[in-house]
C-alpha cells in the first residue's frame, strides 16, 4: 500500500520536474551573463528528482519491512468523505466565479446554504445561517475595515 | 530606546485590548480539534492588514501562545489534540481527566505554559541583539548561506523522512520562483496572467495551505467528536493542587522552557518537536520513567513548558536573520514585510523600539494567556460542544474573504484553492507542510542573494567561501548537507541489503 502511494508520489513530482525543466527552455538569457532566470527552477527541478528517487527507495524499503501490513490493505473507496472533500473545493471555485458577479451577499450566502449541510448541519440552520451571516461579515469588512466588497447584481441596492 | 516609550505603547488599552481578544481567540482555535495554530494566525492575517505593526505583531504572538497551550484541552478531554504540539502527552493527560483530574490537570499545564512561554520571550530578548550585532556585516553571500543553513536545518528536522522534507522545501522554492526574476526580469510561470508577475501572494497561499487544507481533511472525516460526561474537581481545589503539583516541578519547567526555546529556533522545527524532545528528556530524567504514557504529570508540564517557549525560540532567527523558525513565524514575517519592515539584523538599527515593544507584547500575551487560558479550561466541555456545522462553513467563507481582503482580487481565492489541494496531495502523500512554507518565504531571498553573488563571482563557487563568515556558515550548510546524504544513503543501503 504504501510502495503504491510513494509510487504515486515519485512519479507526480518527476512529472512536475519535468514540467519545470521543458518550461525554461523558453527562458531568455543575456549574452553577458552565464546564468540566467532558468538556472534556479532546473537546480530545484534537479532537486525534486533526486527527492523523487529517495521516496521511491523508502517506499521500497517498506515493502521489505512491511510484512505486517500484508494483511489486504482495504481497497479504496469512494466515501461520503470524498464527496464532501470535493463539494467543499467546488464550493470555494464556485465562490471565486459568483463573487464578482452575484455580489459578495448572494455568493456568501450560497456558500453558507452548500457548507453548513456538507458540515453535517440541518437545512434549517443552512438557511439561518445564509440569512444573517454575510450581513455580519459585511459589517466588519466591509464598514468597519474598509474592504471593498463587490456588490454584484445588487448594486443599485448599495448602502 | 526609550523604555519608558515602550511600556506605555505595551500597556496602552489598544495593544492590551488586541491582545486579551487574541488569548481569546487563539484559546477558542487552540481547544477545537483540527483547528491548529497556523490556521487561526492565517484566518487572523486578514485583519492584521489593518492594523499598526505593533498591534498586527501582538496579535499574532498572543494567538500562538494561547493557540499552543490550548491545544491541550481538546487532548485532555476528547484524547485529540487540539494542536500537534500537545501530541506529545495527550496519553497521560488523557488518562488524568479520565482519573477527574481535567482541571488541576490542565492548570498545571497552563502554569507551564506561562512559565515556558516567559523564559522563552525573556531568551528571546537576550540573544537576538547580540545575535544581529554579529550579523550586521553580512553580505550577499552570508544572506545566501544563511538562508540556505535555515532550508538544509528545516530538511533535517521537518519530520522522519528526508526526501520528504527536501520534496516539500523544493515544493515551497518552485512556488517562490513564479513572477518576475531578479536576473533579467523575466515572468515566470505566470501563464501570462498579470497579477502573478509579483509572484504567488503570501497570505492567501498560507491561508490555503492551513486554512483550506484543514477544512477539506475535516470535510472528508465528516464525523462530530462525542463528548463523554467528566467528572471535573471543582475550581479551588483544582487551582489548589494544580499550583502545588506545579511548584513541585519548577526544575522540569526550567530545563524545558530553555531547551525549548533552543529548538524553536531551529528552522523547521516547531513547538510540536520541542514539545516531544522534552518529554523523552523528561522521561530519561525522571524518578518514574515507567509511569509516563499512564496519566503522570511530569511529561505535561514538561512538554507544555516547552511547546510555549519554542514559540518565542522561533522568533529568535525570524527577528535577526529573517529566517523563520517556523510556520507562524513565516506568516508573521510576511506581515511585518507588508507594513514595510524587513525582519534581519538591520531592524535592530532601523526600528529598535518596535522590536523591543514586540517582546514586551510577547511578555503580556504570555500573563494575559493566564486569565484566557483559565477561563476556557473552566469552560472546555462547553466550548468543545460548538457544533462544526456553524464553525466550519463559518471559517470557510472567513478564509475566502481573508484572502480577498489582503489583495482585492478573486486570484487570491484562486490561490487558497490551488494551494490547499497541493496541501492536501502533500498530506496525503505525508509530505509535510514546514519546509514548503520556509520555501516559499525564503526562496526569493535564496536566488536573489546566489544570483547577486554569482554574478560578483563570475560564476567562480569558490567565491561563495572567501569572506570567514560565508567560510563558517557555508562549512556548517555542508556539514547539515553531508548529514542528510548520510541518511539517504543509510535508507538506500538499508533498502537493498538482503535480509538475514
Amino acid at each position: 500500500m504504501q510502495l503504491r502511494r510513494d509510487l504515486i508520489v515519485g512519479a507526480a513530482i518527476t512529472a512536475l520536474a519535468i514540467a519545470m525543466i521543458i518550461a525554461t527552455q523558453g527562458f531568455p538569457r543575456i549574452r553577458a551573463m552565464p546564468y540566467g532566470p532558468d538556472l534556479f527552477p532546473r537546480i530545484i527541478a534537479g532537486g525534486l528528482i533526486l527527492s523523487a528517487i529517495g521516496i521511491v527507495i523508502e517506499g521500497l524499503r517498506s515493502l521489505r519491512a512491511g510484512a505486517a501490513e500484508a494483511g489486504a490493505p482495504p481497497a479504496p473507496r469512494v466515501t461520503l468523505g470524498a464527496f464532501a472533500f470535493v463539494a467543499v473545493a467546488a464550493l470555494v471555485a464556485g465562490f471565486a466565479l459568483l463573487l464578482p458577479l452575484l455580489g459578495f451577499h448572494l455568493a456568501a450566502a450560497l456558500v453558507l446554504l452548500c457548507a453548513v449541510p456538507i458540515f453535517g448541519g440541518s437545512l434549517l440552520l443552512a438557511v439561518f445561517m445564509a440569512a444573517v451571516v454575510p450581513f455580519a461579515l459585511h459589517y466588519v469588512f466591509y464598514s468597519l475595515m474598509r474592504v471593498v466588497l463587490p456588490w454584484g447584481v445588487l448594486t443599485p441596492y448599495a448602502w | 530606546m526609550d523604555m519608558f516609550a515602550i511600556l506605555a505603547t505595551v500597556l496602552s488599552p489598544k495593544i492590551l485590548g488586541t491582545i486579551f481578544l487574541c488569548t481569546l481567540y487563539g484559546s477558542f482555535v487552540g481547544a477545537m480539534p483540527g483547528l491548529t495554530a497556523t490556521m487561526a494566525v492565517a484566518l487572523l492575517v486578514p485583519f492584521t492588514w489593518f492594523m499598526d505593526p505593533v498591534q498586527a505583531a501582538a496579535a499574532i504572538v498572543a494567538t500562538t501562545t494561547t493557540a499552543i497551550f490550548a491545544g491541550d484541552i481538546s487532548g485532555a478531554i476528547l484524547k485529540i489534540p487540539g494542536t500537534p504540539a500537545s501530541a506529545a502527552y495527550v496519553e497521560d493527560s488523557y488518562r488524568l481527566s479520565q482519573s477527574g483530574k481535567s482541571r488541576s490537570t490542565l492548570f498545571a499545564a497552563l502554569f507551564a505554559s506561562v512559565c515556558g512561554g516567559v523564559i522563552g520571550v525573556l531568551i528571546l530578548a537576550l540573544a537576538t541583539p547580540l545575535l544581529a550585532n554579529l550579523s550586521r556585516s553580512f553580505s550577499s553571500d552570508e544572506v545566501f548561506w544563511l538562508a540556505t543553513l535555515g532550508l538544509s536545518c528545516a530538511v533535517l528536522v521537518g519530520g522522519p523522512s528526508v526526501p520528504r522534507n527536501f520534496a516539500s522545501l523544493l515544493i515551497g522554492l518552485a512556488i517562490a520562483t513564479i513572477g518576475i526574476d531578479v536576473a533579467v526580469g523575466h515572468p515566470r510561470f505566470t501563464f501570462g496572467n498579470l497579477e502573478l508577475y509579483d509572484g504567488v501572494s503570501f497570505i492567501p497561499a498560507m491561508i490555503g495551505m492551513f486554512a483550506l487544507s484543514e477544512l477539506l481533511r475535516n470535510a472528508a472525516l465528516g464525523h462530530q467528536t462525542k463528548l463523554v460526561k467528566l467528572t471535573v474537581e471543582p475550581l479551588g481545589e483544582a487551582l489548589a493542587t494544580a499550583t502545588r503539583r506545579f511548584g513541585q516541578l519548577w526544575k522540569n519547567v526550567l530545563r524545558s522552557a530553555s531547551g525549548g526555546t533552543v529548538i524553536g529556533a531551529l528552522p523547521g522545527a516547531g513547538a510540536d518537536v520541542a514539545a516531544w524532545i522534552a518529554y523523552a528528556v523528561s522521561r530519561r530524567f525522571s524518578r518514574n520513567p515507567e509511569a509516563y504514557g499512564k496519566g503522570h504529570l511530569e511529561g505535561i508540564v514538561d512538554g507544555g513548558a516547552a511547546n510555549n517557549a519554542a514559540v518565542a525560540g522561533a522568533w529568535t532567527p525570524a527577528l535577526v536573520f529573517g529566517i523563520p523558525g517556523d510556520s507562524v513565524t513565516a506568516i508573521a514575517i510576511g506581515v511585518l514585510m507588508m507594513k514595510g519592515l524587513t525582519p534581519g539584523p538591520d531592524i535592530f538599527n532601523s526600528d529598535a523600539t518596535l522590536v523591543y515593544t514586540i517582546f514586551g507584547a510577547f511578555l503580556m500575551a504570555n500573563i494575559l494567556m493566564l486569565f484566557a487560558g483559565g477561563l476556557v479550561v473552566t469552560l472546555a466541555t462547553q466550548v468543545l460542544r460548538v457544533p462544526r456545522a456553524i464553525l466550519m462553513p463559518l471559517i470557510l467563507l472567513l478564509a475566502m474573504i481573508g484572502g480577498f481582503a489582503i489583495t482585492g482580487s478573486t486570484l487570491a481565492i484562486w490561490i487558497i484553492l490551488a494551494l490547499g489541494l497541493l496541501a492536501s496531495a502533500m498530506l496525503w502523500a505525508k509530505i509535510p507542510l514546514a519546509p514548503a512554507i520556509l520555501g516559499i518565504v525564503l526562496g526569493r531571498i535564496v536566488e536573489d542573494n546566489f544570483m547577486v553573488s554569482m554574478m560578483k563571482a563570475r560564476g567562480d563557487l569558490t567565491q561563495f567561501f572567501a569572506r570567514d563568515t560565508a567560510a563558517v556558515l557555508g562549512a556548517l550548510t555542508l556539514i547539515i548537507w553531508a548529514l542528510l546524504l548520510y541518511r539517504a544513503l543509510r535508507s538506500f543501503l538499508d533498502a537493498t541489503t538482503p535480509h538475514k
